[in-house]
Formats: C-alpha cells, sequence, structure tokens
C-alpha cells in the first residue's frame, strides 16, 4: 500500500482550502457543500473527512491562517505611541485579513471563538485564542510591564474582542467604519482597565 | 497657535486649588480624561451625557445662588467667576465627549459673547481647535479604506500629528507626491451616526418640555438642522460648495479659498490645499492696528455676501476656526461644511428683504409676512408682527447705516440676542423658521467675529457691491 507522505498531505489540505475559500465566495457558506469542496480540490468526497471533519472546521482553518498571517505582518511594523494604539494595530490587521472570510466569521465565532466554548470542543480554536492572546501580551509588555496579568483580565479581553469580531461581522456601515468606533471604544474601556484595577 | 489643554490647565490651576475637591474630581483630571474618553456611540449613553450637563451647570448656578446670599460684592463676583467656569469645563467635558451635534452645539454658544460669561465662552472656544484626537493607528486604517492606500503611501509625506481638530474630524498636513503642501481633513469614524443620535435625544428632551403650538415648527427647525449637520458629514458634498466657493472670488478680492485635490478626497477624507495664517485669538495677541482689524472685518462680510448674492448660498458656520489672517492681508476661508442653498421660496423673501432694507415700513412688513408664510388677506398677530419689526430692525442696522458700523459695541449683540429670546418666546409657527436658525446662526456668528475683531465695517458699500455685481439690479 502507498503511504501519503507529510507534504503529499499539506498539499493536499492547501488544495482543499483553495478550493473551499473559492467555493465560500462564490456560492457562500450556506450553499458550499463539502462535495463541491472535494471537487475543486480534486480529490474523493470522502478523502476530504480525512483532513476536515466538517465545512465549519474548514472556515475555522480558514480563518486561523488568515489571522496568523495578519499578525506576523503586524509584528514586522513599528510600534505606536500608545498601547492602546497597538492594540488597535492589531486587530485592525487581523480584520482586514478576515475581509474575504467575512461571510462565514459567526459560524466560526460560534464554534471555536466564543467565550462560551470549551477548549476541548474545539482545539482549533484554543489554538486561535493562545495565538491572539500571546500577540496581546506581547504589545502590553512591550508598553506597560505589569507582570502576569489575572484570568479575570483575559477573560474580559476575549469577551470584548470577540464582540468586536462579532460585531464586524454583521456591521452594514459604509467600509464597516462602526466597527473602528467600536473597537476604539473597547480597547480605551480595557487598557483603562489595566491602569485602573478597580 | 491657540491655547493647548495642557496650557488651558496651567492656566486654571490657581482657581482650581482655590476650588477644592468637586464631586466630579479636580479641574485636572476632569480635562486629563477629556483628552482619552472615546465618544460613545450609543444613544442611552449620549442621553445620559446630555442629562448629566444639564445637572451639572444647573448645579454650579445654584452653588452660587446659595452662597452668594452671604458674601460682598466682590467676593460674589468671585463666586460668580468661579461657578462660571466649573460649569464651562463641565460643559467642556461633556461636549467633548459626546462630539458630533453636541459639538457643534458647543463652537455656536462660543459664537456668542456677552450671552454666556466670558469664562464660558474662552472655555468652549478651545472646541474651535482641540477635540479628543484619533490615534495615528485608526486614522490609518480609516485612510486605507477611504482612499485605498494608508497615508504614508497616499502621500509624499504625511504628519501623524493632526495640526487642527474640529467637531466632526482633524486636519493633518501633507505633501503630495507633486510636491504641493495640503491639508488632509479625517472625520471620525461613524461620526454620522452620532450626530443622528444627538438628535433624538434632543428631540426627546424638547418633547418633555410640552412646548404645545411651538412644537411643531421647532421640530421642523431641529430636522433642518440634523439634515444639514448630518451633510456635513459628506465631505464630497463639502468639496462640492468649496470648489463654488473658490470660484466667486478673484485674486484681488484677498479672500483665498483652498483647492480641493478631488484624486485624494472621499466622502470621509477631504485633500486641499494648505494654507498658511494665524486664527482669530493668535491674529489678536499681536494687538492688530485698527486699520488691519477693519480690513479683515470687511472681508468677512464681503466673504459671506459674496456667497449669498453670487452663489445663492448661506454660509452658516462662520466661527474664529474657519477663518485664516494672513501675513499678506488676505483672509483665508475654510471649511464649507455647512452652506446651505436657498429654496425659490427662500430666495423670493431674500428678495423682499433686500427691498426692505432699502425700503419703508410697508415693505418691511410685506417681507414679514412673506417669511411668516402669511398669504393675501390673512391677518398677523400684532405681537408677532411687533416682534419681528423690533428684529429686523436690529439685523439690518448696519446694512442701513451710511459709512462704518461698528461691530466692537458689546449693546448690538447684546441687543440681538434679546430680539432672538423674543422670538423664540413668540413661538411663530411659520415654514420659513427653519431657514431662520441658519441666517441667525451666520449673523450672529459674523457678528461674534467681528466684534471679537472689534471691527469698524461698511456693510452698506460692501452689500451695495456685492448684489451689484451679482447682477441683482440697481441699488
Amino acid at each position: 500500500m502507498m503511504r501519503v507522505t507529510a507534504e503529499a498531505k499539506l498539499a493536499t489540505k492547501r488544495r482543499i482550502l483553495e478550493a473551499a475559500r473559492d467555493c465560500f465566495s462564490k456560492a457562500g457558506f450556506e450553499a458550499a457543500t463539502t462535495r463541491d469542496i472535494a471537487a475543486g480540490a480534486e480529490i474523493a468526497a470522502g478523502t476530504l473527512f480525512n483532513y476536515f471533519p466538517a465545512k465549519e472546521a474548514i472556515a475555522i482553518a480558514l480563518v486561523a491562517e488568515a489571522l496568523g498571517g495578519a499578525r506576523v505582518k503586524f509584528e514586522s511594523r513599528p510600534r505606536g505611541e500608545s498601547l492602546e494604539e497597538d492594540l488597535f494595530a492589531l486587530i485592525a490587521a487581523e480584520l482586514r485579513a478576515l475581509r474575504p472570510h467575512r461571510g462565514y466569521l459567526r459560524p466560526v465565532l460560534e464554534t471555536a471563538l466564543s467565550p462560551l466554548a470549551r477548549a476541548e470542543a474545539s482545539p482549533e480554536g484554543e489554538a486561535m485564542r493562545v495565538e491572539h492572546l500571546e500577540a496581546v501580551g506581547r504589545v502590553i509588555a512591550d508598553h506597560a510591564p505589569l507582570g502576569p496579568l489575572s484570568a479575570a483580565v483575559w477573560s474580559l479581553y476575549w469577551t470584548l474582542y470577540t464582540g468586536v469580531l462579532a460585531f464586524w461581522a454583521c456591521d452594514k456601515s459604509r467600509q464597516q467604519e462602526d466597527t473602528l468606533a467600536v473597537l476604539d471604544h473597547y480597547l480605551k474601556a480595557f487598557v483603562g482597565s489595566l491602569s485602573n484595577p478597580e | 497657535m491657540p491655547p493647548n489643554v495642557a496650557e488651558l490647565v496651567e492656566a486654571l490651576s490657581e482657581l482650581e486649588s482655590s476650588e477644592g475637591p468637586t464631586p466630579h474630581g479636580p479641574l485636572r483630571e476632569a480635562l486629563a480624561e477629556l483628552a482619552v474618553r472615546p465618544g460613545p456611540e450609543g444613544a442611552l449613553r449620549r442621553l445620559w451625557a446630555f442629562g448629566g450637563l444639564q445637572a451639572q451647570v444647573a448645579l454650579a448656578y445654584l452653588v452660587y445662588w446659595v452662597r452668594s446670599w452671604s458674601l460682598d460684592a466682590d467676593g460674589r463676583e468671585r463666586e460668580l467667576n468661579e461657578a462660571h467656569l466649573r460649569a464651562a469645563i463641565k460643559m467642556l467635558r461633556t461636549m467633548g465627549y459626546l462630539r458630533g451635534a453636541a459639538t457643534k452645539l458647543g463652537q455656536a454658544l462660543a459664537n456668542l459673547p456677552h450671552v454666556l460669561p466670558d469664562q464660558i465662552v474662552e472655555t468652549l472656544e478651545r472646541l474651535h481647535f482641540e477635540a479628543p484626537p484619533m490615534h495615528f493607528a485608526l486614522l490609518r486604517e480609516h485612510v486605507r479604506n477611504e482612499l485605498g492606500q494608508e497615508p504614508e503611501d497616499a502621500f509624499a509625506t504625511f504628519d501623524q500629528r493632526a495640526f487642527a481638530a474640529a467637531s466632526l474630524g482633524q486636519v493633518h498636513r501633507a505633501t503630495l507626491k507633486s510636491g504641493e503642501d495640503v491639508a488632509v481633513k479625517i472625520q471620525y469614524p461613524a461620526i454620522g451616526r452620532s450626530v443622528r443620535s444627538d438628535f433624538r435625544n434632543l428631540s426627546a428632551f424638547l418633547l418633555a418640555l410640552r412646548l404645545g403650538r411651538g412644537w411643531d415648527p421647532m421640530k421642523a427647525q431641529i430636522e433642518e438642522i440634523r439634515r444639514v449637520i448630518e451633510l456635513e458629514t459628506d465631505y464630497q458634498q463639502e468639496a462640492e460648495w468649496q470648489r463654488r466657493a473658490r470660484a466667486a472670488f478673484r485674486e484681488d478680492d484677498e479672500i483665498v479659498v483652498p483647492r480641493v485635490h478631488d484624486e485624494r478626497s472621499t466622502r470621509r477624507v477631504l485633500t486641499m490645499e494648505y494654507l498658511d495664517g494665524v486664527h482669530l485669538p493668535a491674529f489678536l495677541t499681536g494687538d492688530p492696528p485698527q486699520e488691519l482689524r477693519d480690513h479683515f472685518g470687511s472681508l468677512i462680510v464681503q466673504a459671506g455676501c459674496r456667497l449669498h448674492c453670487a452663489g445663492r448660498l448661506l454660509y452658516a458656520d462662520p466661527h474664529p476656526g474657519n477663518y485664516l489672517f494672513r501675513a499678506d492681508g488676505r483672509l483665508g476661508w475654510l471649511d464649507f461644511g455647512c452652506v446651505r442653498p436657498y429654496t425659490d421660496r427662500e430666495w423670493e423673501c431674500n428678495r423682499l428683504a433686500d427691498l426692505a432694507i432699502r425700503g419703508d415700513d410697508d415693505d418691511m412688513v410685506r417681507a414679514i409676512r412673506a417669511t411668516l408664510g402669511l398669504t393675501e388677506g390673512q391677518e398677523i398677530d400684532p405681537e408677532i408682527l411687533a416682534t419681528n419689526v423690533a428684529f429686523c430692525r436690529w439685523i439690518w442696522r448696519p446694512y442701513q447705516r451710511l459709512g462704518p458700523f461698528d461691530f466692537g459695541d458689546p449693546g448690538y449683540l447684546r441687543e440681538g440676542v434679546e430680539h432672538v429670546v423674543a422670538l423664540g418666546r413668540a413661538r411663530i409657527p411659520s415654514p420659513w423658521l427653519t431657514m431662520n436658525a441658519f441666517i441667525e446662526r451666520w449673523y450672529f456668528g459674523m457678528g461674534a467675529m467681528l466684534y471679537r475683531l472689534r471691527a469698524r465695517v461698511d456693510m452698506r458699500s460692501i452689500w451695495l457691491r456685492e448684489r451689484q455685481a451679482a447682477g441683482w439690479g440697481p441699488p
């Protein structure tokens, strides 16, 4: 029996992601089927499930990939003048990278990123959360060496962050400018809570 | 340069030390907080802020009233000043917080010296130049959404620090790739939503006052003001008014309107030629000679008249932040967001007013009846007529005077406010009232500028010259 190499697996996974991105943008997330995605990736319908258990898992992978790329770009830029400015720049870079995926961000939020989601239920979501919070931690450390932050602070932050993502996913304002105002407002509240914890 | 918040704090520190702690915290804290507070988008929070503003201002005056019973005259004066100042600071906090329409209201109030106490006027004046700034990350994202490029790529140079702030946006210096210096005005994101929210709150408050027969015209007036301020959030419309204004002036008019750069302008970003010059407070710091005061005062009047006569447009935002006093003697004229074209009906009323200024009492009554929308044979309430006649006589006085009119006379503006208050009390139902709100804003704004300049302006000559140049026929 022929063994599938790790490289071949990676290549197949990439083809699935590309095909899914294409299907989601053309047909929409709801209408796209795993059969369509498999056909687009030139694999058998059943093979797709060796890589992703469901359509939602593909969406999660696409979102995770976009967020990771945005963080790399953010890290390569010079830092701003204030903590809230840099946190804003980080999240704005993520939102920009998420634009092609906006149509299916809601199911991703519900299944993987929700503050109520359990880590063991969505390891991919948990990985995204950890990577984002690590980036936030580095930004905070750059501006304000506060030492380890409490779980309550991180919980507050994650709730605000996912709230912004949810708002953005439904934002009908021109160029989603309302989200920029909301994000600015939330970050001021969060940074304010760091300096005045009570 | 106008004083900034830090200088304001410094100037007020002596008072702060005598003020003692207030329920709202020390002055310094309040101003520091103002600089970082975001503009809330939620209607409920805005409602709270409006309510809080009323309560705080009322409280400051109540404290004064109670304490003044036991003070001598000097002490009373001191107490009054402190009460004014506390009220001003609280107003500034709330208005800076609300941005949007409330900030516009703050600017309008600041245009009325001798209506509000000096301390409040001086403090509110900061709103012409200082509003809580956007940090650069927010600005970069916003510009990128609008222009498709980040500011550093869209321009050869882009100054990250705003050099001017306004109620609806902030202004940065930049250089085009052609090398031309420009000013880039960038609007706060979601400010349109803020304006709508502010006006919903304002309507809710006024509704609670049970205005009776005065409600419908006031509602129409508020709706009209909301519509125009909301139009101010469309920089493409503003660019159009600015282009028309620029085209109305020649080199020898000594009035300069900056050129708009369309390729770098959108509904939220307006790029225009950079003009140097100083604003009114800095100009006055140099104690300019009377001749120069009169010169600039005349240019301010001429600018408004030209737009009115030749452009059929009303410029309703004449506050100190919108004029530049230039070293070469020319007047820089900025910000055409609050410009309103006259309707045919309003224009006809203007024509009748134009006749009445030069005519007799019958002409005046005819003009008043037209502005009130009265048909032939319809009776006019004698009290309403008398109130309107008094207002018209006041507003037309500078036009009727032969030779320069002294706008430095504080009695003139104060008298005008009394007429406006009387008109308000009369609650006159008129479809034309919506326009009156803007005419009043223009006239009081211009009057306040000329008062502060202590300018003597030959209104009549300017007006006759402008109307003739616009082809209105012989005077």
